[in-house]
């Protein structure tokens, strides 16, 4: 448990962003990948998966269609719309810029100031 | 945001695979975490039970998923129109009589509206019809205020004015059209070649005309409209050059219009060219208008009403100025006005159509005011049940759209059953001739005003919300909940509301009777006057002789005489005449006449009079009443006699002190030489030739048929039977006495006079209905209010009569309640009565805007159905049984 950390408010949608930008996505997929491209970092509450999916749908950043999945049932699959591609360009610059600015003020030695 | 809406939409269109998608989807998840806790080595049961607790509530996911779908605002009016449409079901009582209400208020607004839309709002079907416009002469000083404009006219302004890009003239007339034995009558139009250019169409086969067709002789050519040539000649597509035989003359096809074009209120089926000799287009025609001609032209984009006028009066400046005639014009106040043509065409019924919406809207508002107490009484009765779900967290907004929504609900009910009662209300009115009035063809029950409809129910349905959601939020919650009483107490704010609102009842409906009684009685008045002749057993209708067959005022004279001698012969016909033009024919041309030796004193212009043709025993036919001297005869029309008859109105105007008898008088502005004078050899009563309620003095010449120029006939048979019993016998005598003679508008006088009274009737009619509905009303708001009031205070009566109050006390209680209402209402109702009756002054006819005994009258009227409203309450209220009162609830 002291390996994972909890999600940043208004960090989700961004991970699923990146998560489906990878390939075509069910969303217990989007679940397993974001755990996965965090190296199991990452604790995301299953309950509001779903939410969260649908709200980005409703903005149009991602779209929704129905498949078959590896087990042969009938699972929605969710991709990157070109707006989404967008979304997630923005947010992922805005999030590198915030991590360093904090990680620089993080690393500010007595004697700098 | 658009893409929302859009997404939204998509999920709206098919809820239910939306959910089941959702379901399925959460239900995917959960299998697939299952199965792989299992493949982790969970024994089975237990993972089950792991995922679900992982996962959380799935109802508060989907909640969620909607949520983020943007369906909960969808979902919660669902919620709330389910539970709106189950508390108006719980309380049938009141939903009927709210829906009643509605549907008769919404009813009478829309089928006015439908009147008022097609009348004066939807515009014309031209091209940027707002700039077309028509001009018209005018001499007010000489009684003559509009006089059409002159074929002179229209050669000097085609191309001369600026700011018209195109102008054209035209005359409407009636046409024998057909081959012999098969002919029918034909309304037709005469137009110049710019006529269609200037409305903004072409014939949509074949051509307009062209300038050369305006000159005499008679081109013969035609243009015929969509609906004749799809009836006559069965939409043949070769129709171009063909013949049609008009007057007996083959008429050559040379074009044919757009489906549905119609000019104005015009019938025309059939368009001639404007044709004219020379001597007709020179200066001295140019005041030869005679309201038969008129001209339309369309400005100039960017170019103004105002612009088009200076430039028409600029040029009239410049031609009056060898003008012989230009003192005398100046004196008779000539203009020529320019006026937007639709403006110009229904401004005569503008003013009664403003009111009869008017007085609907002021029955909407009773009505709404009548709703909104009924609901207040209602909102009071579930106070405690409001209050109890407000404690358990229901938010104002919730509070304020549940109001919203419920009576929205009601109101969107009431506005399709009040479509239903427009729609009656337009069959109706049909009856009732509106489809006669200008424009008036046009009146329809379609989409708009179903759109009109929906759109007033919804802003009305959410106007009653506001005092219900004002007296929800604003109630005592806590006392509500801790009075012992179901439906607790409101407030005295909402108590003041209320009878605020009966107060407004009261004086709108006694505006409106008022109103009504004003309408009525000017109706009345119009009705009590004296045409100038006796009405009774009159029949009369329009001859109409085809030109080739009677080409000569001869052969047309000796048809009169063979046709009266005919008709003398039929049974029961006591008299009979011929004029050209019957009183209230809608024809009120006037033209000018000189009395030889008369010198006008100063200030005083020529003057237009009414002149006739008579032919035959006219004046006893008519029933005319002699004043002095004699009538003309038939054989004054057959010699050909230079004589005349006028009327108390002429006599008076120029021979106020002197007998005009033996007076020698001229037609036209200009004393000519004796022989073509006439000599006046008799006096009769003044007729009302425009409509009873004119009361211009004007004046009128009668002249021997013969001596006339205008050829329309009018043939009049007094009877000694009902003149409507004779229709079939004077239609057989016309048609055996003239070959291709035709009869038209076989109308006795007296329905001649009661149709001319249909723009007075309809109104005092709706009116009179209106207010009827008002009163219902009031006295339903007006019980209603009491009985709530003796319910409310039923305990307290209770106590007062253990404790020993007579039945009579409490009576006089509510009573005197009651009467303040009352006597509020009716104070600012005779306020109200005051503006009312002055700005409707202009629809009113010899009855003043404030009379004294109607507003008397409707006050007492109001007063005793008010009572009457209030006696049962109150008798209920004394009649209350202490033990009853006081067991409780």
């Amino acid at each position: 448990m002291s390996k994972t950390a909890d999600l940043l408010p208004g960090t989700l949608d961004m991970l699923i962003l990146k998560a489906v930008s990878l390939k075509p996505l069910h969303g217990y997929g989007v679940l397993l990948r974001i755990q996965q491209i965090s190296g199991d970092a990452l604790e995301i509450p299953q309950g509001s998966l779903y939410p969260a999916l649908y709200r980005l749908e409703h903005q149009d950043f991602i779209a929704a269609e129905w498949g078959v999945s590896d087990n042969n049932r009938r699972a929605k699959y969710y991709t990157l719309t070109p707006a989404g591609r967008r979304r997630l360009r923005k947010e992922t610059e805005g999030w590198n810029r915030l991590a360093s600015a904090i990680a620089s003020a993080l690393n500010t030695a007595p004697e700098e100031v | 945001m658009l893409k929302q809406i859009r997404s939204l939409f998509r999920v709206l269109k098919s809820r239910r695979d939306f959910e089941r998608g959702m379901s399925e989807e959460l239900r995917f998840h959960l299998d697939r975490y299952t199965a792989d806790l299992i493949a982790a080595g969970v024994p089975p049961p237990e993972a089950a039970r792991r995922a679900r607790i992982e996962f959380g509530s799935f109802d508060t996911a989907r909640e969620e998923c909607r949520e983020a779908r943007g369906l909960h605002p969808i979902d919660e009016l669902r919620r709330q129109l389910r539970h709106a449409a189950r508390t108006l079901r719980k309380t049938p009582r009141f939903t009927a009589t709210a829906l009643l209400t509605l549907a008769v208020c919404l009813g009478a607004n829309l089928t006015i509206f439908a009147v008022v839309d097609s009348i004066l709002l939807r515009p014309l079907p031209f091209p940027a019809p707002d700039r077309l416009v028509t001009v018209f002469n005018t001499y007010p000083k000489a009684g003559v205020l509009r006089d059409g404009s002159s074929t002179t006219n229209y050669y000097e302004r085609r191309g001369q004015i600026p700011a018209f890009s195109q102008l054209a003239i035209y005359s409407e007339g009636t046409a024998i059209v057909g081959d012999t034995g098969a002919t029918e009558r034909v309304p037709f139009m005469r137009i110049s070649p710019e006529f269609f250019s200037t409305l903004g169409t072409n014939p949509a086969m074949g051509r307009s005309f062209t300038d050369a067709e305006m000159a005499m002789p008679p081109s013969r050519t035609v243009i015929l409209s969509d609906s004749y040539w799809r009836r006559n000649f069965n939409a043949d597509p070769l129709i171009i050059g063909r013949q049609v035989n008009v007057a007996g003359l083959a008429n050559t096809i040379v074009g044919v219009l757009p489906p549905g074009f119609r000019f104005l209120s015009s019938e025309a089926q059939l368009y001639f060219p404007f044709a004219s000799r020379p001597e007709d287009r020179l200066p001295r025609e140019r005041h030869s208008g005679g309201n038969s001609k008129h001209i339309i032209a369309r400005l100039r984009p960017g170019a103004t009403l105002e612009l088009a006028q200076s430039q028409i009066d600029a040029q009239n400046n410049t031609l009056e100025q060898d003008d012989p005639k230009a003192q005398m014009l100046a004196d008779a106040g000539f203009r020529s006005v320019v006026v937007p043509l639709r403006a110009d065409h229904v401004a005569g019924i503008r003013p009664m159509l403003l009111w009869m919406q008017g007085g609907a809207l002021a029955l909407l508002l009773i009505g709404a005011v009548n709703l909104a107490n009924l609901l207040l009484i209602r909102a009071s009765g579930r106070i405690k049940e409001l209050a109890v779900r407000q404690a358990l967290g229901a938010s104002r907004w919730h509070v304020v759209s549940e109001v919203a929504v419920e009576t929205t609900l009601l109101t969107l009910t009431g506005g399709v059953l009040g479509l239903a009662a427009g729609w009656a209300g337009i069959r109706l009115l049909g009856t009732l001739g509106a489809d006669r009035l200008p424009l008036g063809a046009g009146i329809a029950f379609d989409a708009r005003l179903a759109i009109v409809a929906v759109v007033g129910s919804v802003i009305l349905g959410i106007a009653l919300a506001v005092p219900i959601a004002w007296f929800n939020l604003s109630a005592h919650l806590a006392g509500a909940i801790q009075s012992e009483t179901r439906g607790g107490t409101s407030g005295r704010t909402s108590q003041r509301l209320r009878h605020g609102f009966i107060v407004a009842q009261i004086a709108m409906a006694l505006v409106l009777l008022e109103g009504a009684g004003l309408l009525g009685l000017s109706l009345k008045q119009a009705m009590a006057v004296s045409p100038g002749f006796r009405p009774d057993h009159v029949l009369t209708g329009q001859i109409l002789l085809p030109r080739n067959l009677y080409p000569n005022w001869p052969a047309r004279l000796a048809f009169n005489q063979r046709l009266f001698a005919e008709l003398s012969r039929q049974p029961g016909v006591t008299a009979v005449g011929a004029v050209n033009n019957v009183p209230l024919s809608g024809n009120n041309g006037k033209s000018a006449a000189t009395v030889k030796g008369y010198v006008r004193p100063p200030g005083q212009t020529l003057h237009g009079h009414y002149s006739y043709g008579v032919d035959g025993d006219y004046f006893a036919a008519m029933g005319f009443t002699l004043l002095e001297g004699r009538f003309l005869s038939a054989g004054d029309s057959e010699r050909g006699d230079r004589v005349c008859v006028i009327d108390e109105d002429f006599a008076r105007f120029y021979w106020p002190h002197a007998s005009p008898l033996g007076q020698r008088l001229f037609e036209g502005a200009e004393e000519t030489k004796d022989a073509d004078g006439f000599i006046v050899v008799g006096v009769v009563r003044a007729v009302k030739q425009a409509g009873l309620t004119d009361d211009a003095a004007q004046g009128a010449i009668y002249y021997p048929y013969a001596l006339r120029t205008d050829d329309t006939l009018f043939v009049v048979l007094r009877t000694s039977l009902a003149p409507e019993s004779l229709g079939s016998v004077l239609q057989t005598v016309v048609r055996q006495t003239g070959r291709d003679a035709t009869l038209t508008g076989i109308r006795s006088m007296e329905t001649r006079i009661s149709d001319s009274l249909i723009t007075r009737r309809a109104p005092a009619l709706l009116a009179t209905l209106f207010s009827a509905i008002a009163l219902l009303l009031t006295a339903i708001g007006t019980y209603g209010i009491l009985s709530y009031a003796v319910a409310q205070r039923r305990r307290e009566i209770g106590v007062r009569m253990a404790l020993g109050a007579r039945p009579q006390q409490i009576r006089r209680q509510f009573l005197a309640l009651g009467l303040r209402l009352l006597a509020a209402g009716t104070m600012l109702g005779v306020a109200g009565t005051w503006v009312t009756g002055r700005a409707m002054r202009t629809l009113l006819f010899h009855v003043p805007p404030f009379h004294l005994a109607i507003v008397a009258a409707t006050a007492c009227i109001i007063g005793l159905v008010s009572l009457a409203a209030c006696l049962v309450p109150a008798h209920q209220a004394a009649h209350i049984s202490p033990t009853e009162a006081l067991n409780g609830e």
